[in-house]
């Protein structure tokens, strides 16, 4: 079972992570993205005595965290701006990078959940196991997929399409 | 756009997480555990109320009163009972199954619970309307015929008003399972 001690440690290690990972499926939309994120670590510390330690605990969270941003349908079609809350971290450029932003929210929206899922969790650094082990592929086939999304999302953002 | 700039660009959201973050989950999941003791309770005695009004009172004098109360208490209860264990399914699916079985889950649960909505939920409607005219005589005799008036009226509203969310939620879970259906 995981400790209140625990839970803050993970909690301040993956919210960010967590949020930003709703962010892509709410289309930049931070106030959806934030009851996603709230929603997920409220399930995890309710299901705390559920967690069994056969996958790591970031595994089952960013599973629960998926799973919450898959279900919430009802929800799904409330997006609205996708730059309006951002704030790049550098001063340079700011307009540019924002729009680039927008673009690659843009470019994500066009996939599949499936294959959204995989690049959200790639554009978070999670390592590829952690990613074939929170869908449940094989990490061959995620390898694989990773690289077709990427290049298609590459020619997206420099194509439009 | 270069491959390696895809994470950079994406991390560059700089999100500020609500410093208040923990205690708002602490107090959240607080609330939605004791909401669902308390339904739990709830739905408990109401149950054993109606087992035992049926078992001790009912069953010495069983009339058209009894049946219409007990037909109408009991199908509302089962529809409510029915609707907390496919969400309660749901919840448990949701934090087992990997996202893509979970998806495919997504798919069963729309297709079970548009059955329900066709099947089950128009049955317990009608034993529900069954069970309310078997009372209307025994509302007659007893009460003033503007409260009887009123106890008519008010329950062809409400009769109306559980169709029409009935409706909007067959209508909302369609669009559900179509929109999992279509990617």
């Amino acid at each position: 079972m995981i400790s209140e001690e625990e839970f803050t440690k993970i909690y301040n290690q993956l919210a960010e992570k967590v949020l930003r990972l709703c962010l892509g499926y709410a289309s930049g939309n931070i106030d959806l993205a934030k009851d996603w994120q709230q929603e997920t670590f409220v399930k995890v510390w309710n299901n705390r005595k559920s967690f069994k330690a056969d996958s790591s605990v970031n595994t089952w969270i960013y599973r629960i965290a998926v799973n919450v941003c898959l279900s919430d349908l009802r929800k799904a079609s409330r997006k609205k701006s996708l730059v309006d809350n951002f704030q790049p971290e550098s001063e340079e450029a700011p307009s540019d990078t924002a729009d680039q932003i927008k673009q690659l929210y843009g470019c994500i929206d066009k996939l599949n959940r499936q294959n959204k899922t995989l690049i959200l969790m790639e554009l978070e650094e999670i390592p590829q196991a952690t990613i074939a082990e929170t869908v449940g592929l094989k990490h061959g086939t995620v390898r694989t997929r990773l690289n077709r999304i990427r290049a298609s999302l590459l020619k997206c953002m420099t194509h439009g399409k | 756009m270069e491959n390696d700039q895809l994470e950079k660009l994406w991390q560059s959201q700089n999100l500020e997480v609500a410093p208040d973050g923990l205690n708002a989950i602490f107090s959240k999941a607080k609330k939605q555990r004791n909401g669902q003791y308390i339904a739990i309770a709830v739905l408990g005695v109401t149950v054993l109320i109606l087992i035992v009004f049926t078992l001790f009172f009912a069953m010495d004098q069983w009339n058209d009163f009894s049946l219409g109360l007990v037909l109408m208490i009991g199908s509302l209860l089962f529809r409510i009972m029915l609707e907390f264990f496919t969400l309660y399914r749901k919840k448990e699916q949701l934090i087992a199954l990997s996202s893509k079985d979970f998806e495919f889950y997504l798919q069963k649960h729309y297709r079970r619970r548009l059955m329900i909505n066709y099947v089950i939920t128009p049955l317990c409607f009608g034993i529900y309307i069954y069970g309310f005219l078997k009372l209307l005589p025994y509302f007659k005799a007893e009460f003033s015929s503007s409260f009887y008036n009123y106890i008519l009226i008010s329950g062809v509203v409400s009769l109306v008003l559980i169709a029409g969310l009935v409706l909007r939620s067959v209508l909302q879970e369609r669009r559900f399972l179509n929109e999992l259906r279509g990617n």
